[in-house]
């Protein structure tokens, strides 16, 4: 024991924050003006409109964005791998993204996609060489639901994509070159190649994308907390709750939805990607 | 020329344009940013007609506008306290806490791994609320210490990562040939360990910093609700709510991003693999 007491201060610095969540994240959660137990947050929010909206908000965030950072991550890391020239340059420009602050990104679209002379408006306004005209007038991005939603669904997938990418550029590059040597070899062309070799060997590493970015779509706030203000997703619904609304009871209701929504999607996502993966493993078998 | 030629022109055609399309798409935002920093109103306001790719009348006069600012220096020197401090609270705990990681198994090491990976599953939006309603009834609420506790929170479980594998590339033979020549364990430990993992300690410090420097859930939940102290992503934001002409906003912008942009290339500088090895002749 004696040899160990410098991990004590961590231990006891994270295990104090850690029972300090847990334990009042429950209590403020069945607290309702002073009064504690009650039900009354939970029966309240359950029955909250706007709690069902930034529920269904979430869940299409989640459920479009999550494969969207997957099919950006691979799209760029099979780029990458497949580099003809400059592999160092077009990674590190790639990277480029995640060095920027999501607030300022957030930001950055904030401005790009005004509604009143922004530059998205002109450029889908065909107004600049070689774009296609895609609108008539100017649009009002931040004032309807889908738009400012997938603004900010945009905004989070641009500036996350490399670590979907690094994640599965790892995977790439952990294939063994003498493999892809001989499916060349025996005639196999590059779709043959991506399906029958290169996806099922970094099949790991697309369900750890999977996991890590659906986690974080569940617990996005700044892209929609900019971009989507009238348009809640569970994060940016907290924070209404809690400093407008000052309701922290409700509040920390939606806060252990949260957590029990993410909970239930990796496990979600371990089980269907364990059955693939049993599925491409029974088929390899099979075909020998 | 043949068949097998031509097809793999086409791939590598087909390779270019995607890589080309895909850099517009990273770089052409970013120019953006850059290109509304230094507008001037005409390349802002043009009254329908298509915005400028380039400024008409680049200036940086929004730029000297902040820099003579004392309430944007006040906030810059906020967030640089903050992350400081963070940095130094980060770093006091996981470096004894990762070399004990790294050298020694006992009987709640595993408990420890959990715990740690436990911490960081809470969403911060879900882990802010309780945590901010602690500081309020602790009287700590809308002070550094608050946000600092708050960030170190928020870095920890990653540094003690960080440092705990960076010990576990240092040999052991080391630290025997030290004890032998009679070395004692501090000196042991600040004399030759950690100067022997200080790029990884560094790169964990950076990474601390940038963290804390654009972290903006907890200190708009601790900071923002009628304090006094503001940090730079708190600045961004109340200014968005004012809603000032875009040049400031992305001005603001960029001087949130130097540092960060800065400090990743010097972490790849220090990210050198097997710094190490070859130590023990």
């Amino acid at each position: 024991m004696g040899e160990i007491w410098p991990l004590f201060p961590a231990a006891i610095f994270l295990s104090f924050f850690f029972l300090l969540v847990l334990i009042e994240l429950f209590t403020i959660s069945l607290t309702k003006t002073n009064v504690f137990p009650t039900l009354e947050p939970a029966v309240e929010i359950l029955k909250n409109g706007e709690f069902h909206n930034a529920l269904l908000n979430t869940l299409a965030f989640v459920a479009i964005g999550t494969p969207l950072e997957l099919f950006a991550g691979l799209f760029a890391a099979l780029l990458v791998y497949n580099s003809y020239w400059g592999k160092s340059f077009v990674r590190t420009i790639f990277v480029i993204p995640f060095a920027f602050p999501g607030l300022v990104i957030a930001t950055l679209l904030f401005i790009l996609f005004d509604s009143q002379g922004g530059f998205a408006n002109h450029l889908f306004q065909g107004q600049y060489w070689l774009f296609p005209k895609i609108i008539d007038h100017d649009v009002a991005w931040r004032g309807s639901k889908y738009l400012a939603l997938s603004v900010s669904m945009l905004g989070k997938v641009w500036r996350d994509m490399p670590i979907s990418m690094l994640i599965i550029l790892s995977g790439l590059n952990s294939i063994e070159p003498e493999l892809i040597d001989a499916a060349k070899t025996m005639g196999a062309g590059f779709r043959v190649r991506l399906q029958r070799i290169i996806l099922p060997l970094i099949f790991p590493a697309m369900t750890t994308v999977l996991l890590l970015r659906s986690v974080e779509m569940w617990k996005e706030f700044i892209f929609p907390y900019i971009l989507a203000g009238n348009y809640p997703l569970l994060g940016t619904l907290i924070e209404k709750l809690y400093g407008f609304g000052s309701d922290p009871g409700e509040a920390a209701v939606v806060a252990l939805v949260l957590v029990g929504l993410t909970i239930l999607t990796l496990v979600v996502i371990v089980e269907i990607t364990g059955r693939i993966k049993r599925v491409l493993v029974n088929s390899g078998v099979n075909s020998k | 020329m043949s068949y097998i030629d031509r097809d793999e022109i086409g791939k590598r055609i087909v390779w270019a344009i995607c890589v080309i399309v895909m850099i517009i798409g990273i770089i052409a935002p970013i120019y953006l940013l850059i290109k509304y920093s230094i507008s001037d109103p005409s390349t802002m306001n043009t009254g329908g007609r298509p915005i400028p790719l380039w400024p008409n009348r680049p200036t940086f006069d929004i730029f000297l506008y902040l820099f003579r600012d004392r309430e944007f220096w006040g906030v810059v020197s906020n967030s640089a306290i903050i992350a400081t401090l963070t940095v130094l609270l980060t770093s006091l705990l996981s470096i004894p806490a990762g070399y004990v990681l790294a050298r020694y198994n006992f009987p709640l090491k595993r408990f420890f791994l959990i715990l740690l990976i436990s911490v960081r599953l809470f969403p911060d939006i879900s882990s802010v609320i309780p945590i901010a309603t602690f500081f309020v009834r602790a009287n700590l609420h809308s002070s550094f210490i608050s946000v600092v506790l708050a960030h170190t929170l928020l870095s920890l479980p990653y540094v003690i990562f960080m440092a705990t594998t960076a010990f576990e590339f240092v040999p052991k033979d080391i630290e025997e040939q030290a004890r032998v020549i009679g070395a004692n364990r501090v000196t042991i430990f600040t004399r030759i360990l950690v100067p022997m993992v200080f790029p990884s300690l560094i790169a964990g410090a950076i990474y601390t910093f940038l963290l804390s420097w654009d972290e903006f859930i907890f200190a708009h939940f601790l900071l923002d609700t009628g304090g006094q102290i503001q940090t730079l992503t708190l600045y961004l934001n109340k200014n968005l709510s004012f809603s000032p002409p875009q040049n400031v906003l992305a001005a603001i912008s960029v001087c949130l991003s130097v540092p960060v942009m800065v400090f990743t290339f010097v972490v790849q500088r220090y990210m050198v693999s097997g710094v190490v090895s070859g130590a023990v002749k």
